[in-house]
């Protein structure tokens, strides 16, 4: 079979992203997540929100998003959703009332987390 | 009914059963003696139940309870326990024996009833006694070793303590016994099927028999009505995306609208037990509407084929490879070689079935935790995966014990259909599928169609390298792209070649998928170029090991992805292998000249495996403990290769720490760091890299202080706990057009040199001899290394030989030809350590390179001694007859 250098679309779902967000380029993964959490900012955070009808974030979003922050940092990975309760106060029901994108999808990409990884 | 009365580890028990009541299930479920283990749906083929019933080993599985009035039974547990254990456990932990660990309750078994007669076996004997127990991991060797040495226990020549490591030898380059020989020797690490848990529902699954067809309607009213039964669950009941998402979202838990190969799940039954569940499963009925097979890449390619993915066309990733201009040297060249070569879809056959756990862990009134604990090597990610297809986020993933890997826990599978159902049902799930079962819902090494012209000039040196190859990605995507990628990377090999020019296909078929497989990629295309090699040598009249040393690669010149070589510490090898290859020659001649249908040959195969991929990295934390001892966290899932021994040796090396202070947290995402998967050889290289770099941070804190405790730290201001990485900070895909781009940071090396006697009326072949000379850097654990260099050539020669996946046909250890103790063979391994510059103290990985260059020797070794060139594995003997005949035109 003699080949041909086509590319097929299912390079577009495998490829990492980059975009300009609040004035930063960002890299994100084929779920939006950060390929690279150092590369947040809380403007970037704002940002990302409103893009996800998430106008104000208030004192309860900054906790959890500092909160994923600093637990990552400390950990090597994010934490499970009753280590999120158990360091914020908030219950879980309350957590997905604030994120109405969820908490990985919401929360834990909006504080730039990125997803752990695959293959090599 | 019968009842019947028998001896149990010394104790007296009376039992009332049924008469087909076998014993395995009264010790596992009754008694709850869980280290006799069960692999080959009871088939009496796998040898893992073993037990020794009235001084004779027996396999459990084949065991009828009611013939066992009066005697007396002797389980693993009632040889020792972990602190107290028998010689026999002692020699298997000292020898290195024990791997995944999943065959070694039944192996001891084995060896205790031979050696209860026989305190002097020799090694057939020992072939003999254990003929009927198999091991994926090992090559057998090793097992060998340690019955002998349990022998000369037992005879008192040797104590325990006269054989173990004394740790004023160090802690780097000795073979201290892992810290998780002894338990799995005992009996008592649990893996997943081993779990209690109080109150689950057993789960079987309805699998498809077709290869691809429309799913028109699933009856469950029969299966119902069976007594037992707690519910069954179609992809309807499924509230998450029901796709099970590697690189791409196509894999579902249960199919919804169509199957794709044969064994595709389509529902599944919860029962009060497995009986009952596997009863209700074939009482399901489903109206398929049959749709056209396409088995092979040809035929999903063909004009007017219909599309198996819905989102994605069966060409579902190419990806070229070009440097210089190969057609060009290939005009030019003295000799160009022009042929063709296949590999077969394989099964990884790790020993334990694809079991897992899932229940609801209650939370106080808030939402519950969904815990599975399954055979996982990339926990946090696979979380995620299961997190979506479920769709429920609050989630734990703990990894059990596992019984051997080989690339096939790169994927979700059981825990998939286990975490549903928990959340379906409300109830905790039992998922210990048959071994059947287990091999519908794996992956499989991808078979790979390789066309390939190799060219040299007059001198010997190669000029250009063209390869065209097809890969069968089967049913679904899985990690495809990866396995392509890998082949690319690694496309030439050892050797340096000017110009290449290469394109690649993965195709969608019917068959069953395909993903990760020890080496994953190099394996097949390696097996092609080191074949090619030697049939360019003799086409040219050069020795195959010169035509190798002339070509290798030195370090500063690039390999098929343009990216320098900084260290190659090939070479060194290929002279090492000289003497026994010499030798070996000489033997054949010597052999062969006496005549007769029987011949034997030599060859050789090279092996330059990647490690460190682009972009890799890895994070691991370490605290220092209160006792003084230390503490590791990182998801370094361990399915046999030993990553406990290392984590542990290097730790305790680089705090001056006996190894008893090293405590590891490696198997839950609710304590360790997301550190990728133990795939690709990487644990070693990446994660003992993050380790010592953690170490580093610790160390450098305590000096700043002066502190040498935890308490003085503290009181210093400073942390416990530090976070160390390891990156490849070459990143970034192929380039999509040259396919030239960022490599691996480190690579492994390593020579193979096979012995082989080939019957030219059988066609069947027989291993004489194989010797490896390897490169892996700094040396960690020197019997953790043979036993992967042993159990890899092992595995390669089975992949060489004789294994084959075949869809609708391979249902067990039989049918798929797993390797026993009868057809183990020598082998030799010779070490160099080059220390690797950015490797952790120094190393590199080891674990899938091993077997690499196998299956080339053994060609190459077949061809040698009577001329038949096979080219399309396994090489059967069918196949080798047919090549003897083309040989022979």
């Amino acid at each position: 079979m003699e080949g041909t250098a086509q590319t097929p679309p299912i390079r577009q779902e495998l490829g990492e992203r980059v975009r300009h967000v609040a004035g930063r380029e960002i890299t994100f993964d084929g779920e939006g997540f950060f390929w690279d959490p150092h590369q947040w900012s809380e403007d970037v955070a704002m940002a990302l929100a409103e893009e996800e009808g998430l106008k104000d974030l208030g004192e309860a979003h900054w906790a959890i998003l500092r909160f994923l922050r600093d637990y990552y940092f400390q950990n090597g990975r994010s934490p499970l959703n009753r280590q999120i309760k158990e360091g914020t106060g908030i219950s879980l029901m309350e957590m997905e009332a604030l994120f109405p994108c969820g908490i990985k999808y919401g929360a834990r990409r909006l504080a730039g987390l990125p997803n752990p990884r695959n293959c090599i | 009914m019968k009842k019947v009365s028998l001896i149990v580890n010394g104790v007296q028990r009376q039992f009332v059963v049924e008469p087909d009541y076998i014993l395995l299930d009264l010790l596992r479920k009754e008694l709850r003696l869980t280290g006799t283990k069960q692999s080959c749906d009871r088939k009496g083929q796998c040898g893992a139940c073993t037990v020794i019933v009235n001084g004779k080993s027996v396999r459990s599985c084949l065991t009828k309870v009611v013939n066992l009035d009066g005697a007396e039974v002797i389980t693993i547990e009632g040889l020792g326990t972990p602190k107290n254990p028998h010689l026999i456990q002692e020699a298997f932990a000292l020898s290195g024996a024990i791997q995944c660990g999943f065959c070694t309750p039944g192996m001891i078994m084995a060896a205790k009833a031979l050696l209860d007669k026989n305190r002097d076996p020799s090694v057939d004997d020992i072939k003999k006694a254990l003929r009927r127990n198999l091991c994926r991991c090992t090559g057998y060797k090793k097992i060998i070793e340690a019955v002998r040495l349990a022998a000369r226990f037992l005879r008192g020549e040797l104590t325990p303590d006269q054989v173990r490591p004394d740790p004023k030898q160090g802690l780097i380059g000795v073979s201290h016994p892992r810290p998780s020989a002894m338990i799995k020797a005992c009996g008592v690490a649990e893996f997943a099927a081993d779990i209690h848990v109080s109150g689950a529902g057993e789960l079987a699954t309805v699998h498809s028999p077709y290869a691809h067809a429309l799913i028109k309607s699933i009856d469950t009213s029969a299966a119902e009505r069976i007594p037992g039964v707690i519910g069954i669950m179609t992809a309807k009941d499924i509230k998450g995306t029901n796709r099970l998402k590697y690189m791409v979202p196509d894999r579902p838990i249960l199919c919804d609208a169509k199957v794709r190969f044969i064994g595709d799940p389509v529902a599944a039954v919860l029962a009060e037990t497995r009986e009952q569940a596997v009863s209700a499963a074939q009482a399901v009925k489903v109206e398929y509407e049959l749709l056209p097979v396409m088995m092979t890449p040809e035929e999903a390619l063909a004009v007017g084929a219909l599309q198996i993915d819905p989102d994605r066309p069966n060409l579902c990733f190419t990806q070229p490879q070009i440097r210089g201009d190969a057609e060009a040297a290939l005009e030019k060249s003295a000799a160009v070689l022009e042929t063709d070569f296949s590999t077969q879809t394989n099964h990884q056959a790790p020993l334990e079935p694809e079991a897992c756990v899932a229940y609801l862990e209650e939370e106080n009134g808030d939402l519950p935790t969904l815990v599975v604990i399954g055979r996982s090597i990339n926990i946090h990610y696979h979380m995620g995966m299961l997190q979506d297809a479920v769709g429920y986020e609050n989630m734990r993933y703990e990894e059990a014990y596992s019984g051997g890997q080989f690339g096939i826990k790169i994927d979700v599978t059981s825990e998939g259909l286990a975490a549903a159902a928990a959340l379906h049902f409300r109830r905790p799930v039992r998922y210990i599928p048959s071994l059947v079962e287990s091999m519908w819902l794996t992956s499989k090494r991808h078979a790979f169609r390789m066309k390939v012209r190799l060219g040299a000039d007059a001198r010997g040196k190669l000029t250009a390298y063209c390869i065209d190859f097809t890969v069968n990605n089967g049913a679904y995507y899985s990690n495809g792209n990866v396995i392509v990628n890998r082949a690319l990377l690694m496309l030439s090999g050892s050797y340096y070649i000017p110009a290449v020019r290469a394109m690649s296909r993965l195709v969608y078929t019917n068959t069953i998928w395909g993903a990760a497989a020890r080496g994953a990629g190099p394996p097949q295309v390696n097996y092609a170029l080191e074949s090619a090699m030697d049939m360019l040598a003799e086409k040219m009249g050069i020795d195959p090991l010169e035509f190798r040393l002339m070509n290798i690669l030195k370090p500063g010149q690039p390999k098929s992805t343009g990216r320098v070589a900084e260290q190659w510490p090939l070479p060194e090898l290929m002279e090492a292998i000289r003497p026994h290859y010499n030798r070996a020659r000489n033997d054949a001649s010597e052999f062969n000249r006496k005549g007769g249908t029987v011949k034997r040959g030599v060859g050789l195969g090279t092996g330059s495996f990647g490690i460190g991929g682009p972009g890799d990295t890895a994070t691991v934390a370490v605290e220092l403990d209160l006792d003084g001892g230390l503490t590791v966290f990182g998801a370094a899932a361990d399915p046999g290769e030993g990553n406990d021994s290392m984590l542990t040796q290097i730790a305790a090396h680089l705090m001056n720490l006996p190894m008893d202070k090293i405590r590891l947290v490696t198997r839950t995402t609710g304590r360790t760091t997301a550190a990728g998967p133990a795939a690709g050889s990487r644990i070693t290289y990446m994660l003992g890299g993050a380790l010592v770099d953690a170490i580093h941070k610790l160390k450098s804190a305590m000096a700043e202080v002066s502190a040498v405790t935890a308490e003085q730290l503290q009181a210093s201001g400073k942390p416990t706990r530090y976070m160390g990485t390891k990156k490849n900070e070459d990143a970034g895909p192929l380039d999509p057009q040259t396919g030239q781009g960022p490599s691996f940071e480190s690579q492994v090396h390593a020579v193979q040199l096979a012995e082989v006697e080939v019957n030219t009326a059988t066609g069947e072949v027989r291993v004489v001899k194989m010797t490896t000379a390897v490169d892996a850097g700094r040396v960690i654990n020197p019997k953790n290394l043979e036993g992967q260099l042993e159990g890899g050539m092992d595995m390669g020669v089975g992949f060489a030989l004789r294994e084959i996946y075949i869809d609708g046909q391979t249902k067990d250890w039989v049918s798929f030809k797993f390797p026993t103790i009868g057809h183990s063979f020598e082998m030799e391994t010779i070490i160099r350590e080059t220390p690797r510059t950015k490797g952790p103290l120094g190393a590199t990985g080891v674990g899938e390179m091993t077997m690499v260059p196998t299956a080339p020797a053994m060609m190459n070794a077949i061809a040698n001694a009577c001329g038949a060139r096979v080219r399309h594995l396994p090489a059967t003997p069918n196949k080798v007859l047919a090549a003897l005949r083309e040989a022979k035109g």
